[in-house]
């Protein structure tokens, strides 16, 4: 049982290495999360998206001014080996499609891509024709609608309308009561809140509920802030005092 | 998980990484030496590369295993493999262990300045964070690899730094991929599906 070894030749070209492992054969510019590089073979550059001479792909193909930071270009030719976190990974073609995943779980997109933030905090909008990389800590299940999903545990969706919060009548009578508007809510399962698809189309779910987006949600909300005006921050500063008390004790 | 079937002979394994066995089987801590001399654990010692193994010796099957880590063999027939000892499950008894000190290289995978070197003939079984992928470098193809997903090489490689720093990243905005070893020569390098936190070229 030893591992077989590859070079640039033998390394499979722009498919799984092993369940964790995709290698891009790269010839030109390629999208890629910071940090999911592992490796690679070959003459390749690696650029954040301030780089003045992406100034046109970045115009064309990349739409979030939020993720930026996020994100590189890498450009050249060669073997590009991305990983991430020992998550499963793997491709998906799209064709004319229009695909919204987690944004943590994206780790790389052709620039026949368009990428946009989607309206639900956290996610990323994919348009057009090309192929896109995820990560998914377990095998990915496809589900049709109508279904409900766990919010951790879905990865992202195809073709179908944008889902809507959806709270068991249990959480909704501890809102209403004075105790929870003020404490927050206590004593639940867990499992009040679900995202509810219809319509149409395809939902990617993922086998665990391992995510890591607490820093995306927070980015999302940041960016949201810029709609209030002085009462409504002055109103949030209020709400977040009393929040942080609760907390403390 | 590995499965060592053993008649009569030793193997050196991680201390403590025993899990189960059937047969007989005496476990002996190594001495302060460490099966590297005096000299060899006077280096260990002042390279801060800590290795503790156990000598294991009966006949039976012993399974090893460490924090739920693949395992990766890989066969030496004379050659050189440098890892990290805290990457070392097990090892042949035949195998040599020593200490290479590798400079900044360690230092940006927030590995230390040292590096653990076997050789010799026999097996080698290493532990990764997925499973291992084996890269061959051949004259004229040199590979780069990110700090935080290497684990180890073996043959003639000469390692060196790619850095493309510039304003931007100063800024805070660099390409994250700002620093990457490279290799040339003649070998193989294994690499992780994640990558390790904590080295101080955060960049």
């Amino acid at each position: 049982m030893t591992t077989p070894t590859y070079n640039r030749v033998s390394l499979p070209s722009n498919d799984n290495v092993n369940p964790y492992v995709f290698c891009v054969d790269l010839n030109g510019q390629w999208f890629a999360q910071k940090g999911k590089m592992i490796a690679y073979y070959g003459q390749i550059r690696f650029e954040s998206l301030s780089a003045g001479p992406l100034d046109a792909l970045v115009a064309a193909n990349f739409h979030s001014p939020l993720y930026a930071r996020d994100w590189i270009v890498a450009q050249g030719q060669g073997k590009l080996l991305l990983a991430d976190r020992g998550f499963d990974v793997n491709s998906y073609d799209l064709t004319d499609g229009n695909l919204t995943i987690r944004a943590g779980n994206l780790l790389a997109f052709e620039p026949g891509l368009d990428l946009k933030q989607s309206i639900i905090p956290g996610f990323l909008t994919l348009i057009g024709t090309g192929r896109f990389i995820a990560a998914s800590n377990g095998p990915v299940h496809f589900v049709e609608p109508p279904v409900r999903v766990d919010p951790q545990a879905l990865l992202g969706w195809a073709d179908c309308p944008s889902p809507c919060h959806h709270y068991d009548h249990s959480y909704v009578r501890g809102v209403l009561g004075t105790a929870g508007s003020l404490l927050g809510i206590r004593g639940t399962s867990g499992e009040e809140h679900q995202f509810d698809f219809t319509g149409e189309g395809t939902v990617l779910m993922q086998s665990s509920e391992v995510v890591r987006d607490t820093e995306t949600v927070l980015r999302d909300l940041e960016g949201q802030i810029g709609m209030l005006g002085a009462g409504g921050l002055q109103r949030l500063q209020h709400f977040i005092a009393q929040r942080l008390a609760v907390e403390r004790d | 998980m590995l499965a060592v079937d053993l008649m009569g002979e030793t193997i050196r394994a991680l201390n403590g990484s025993m899990v189960a066995y059937d047969g007989q089987m005496t476990f002996k801590r190594q001495g302060i030496t460490g099966g590297e001399g005096l000299r060899g654990a006077l280096r260990r010692r002042v390279a801060g590369e800590g290795m503790t193994l156990m000598e294991v010796t009966g006949h039976g099957t012993v399974y090893l295993a460490h924090e739920a880590a693949e395992v990766t063999l890989i066969p030496l027939q004379g050659d050189t493999l440098y890892v990290e000892s805290e990457s070392l499950l097990a090892l042949d008894a035949g195998l040599r262990t020593g200490v290479q000190f590798v400079g900044l290289r360690g230092m940006s995978s927030g590995q230390g300045l040292a590096t653990t070197k076997v050789e010799g003939h026999g097996m080698v079984a290493i532990l990764s964070d997925g499973p291992a992928v084996a890269l061959e470098v051949v004259p004229g193809e040199p590979l780069q690899v990110d700090p935080h997903a290497y684990v180890a090489h073996r043959g003639q490689l000469q390692q060196d730094f790619v850095t493309d720093v510039n304003w931007r990243t100063v800024l805070g905005q660099g390409s994250g991929e700002s620093v990457q070893f490279r290799y040339q020569g003649h070998g193989v390098v294994y690499v992780q599906p994640a990558e390790r936190g904590g080295g101080v070229l955060e960049i």
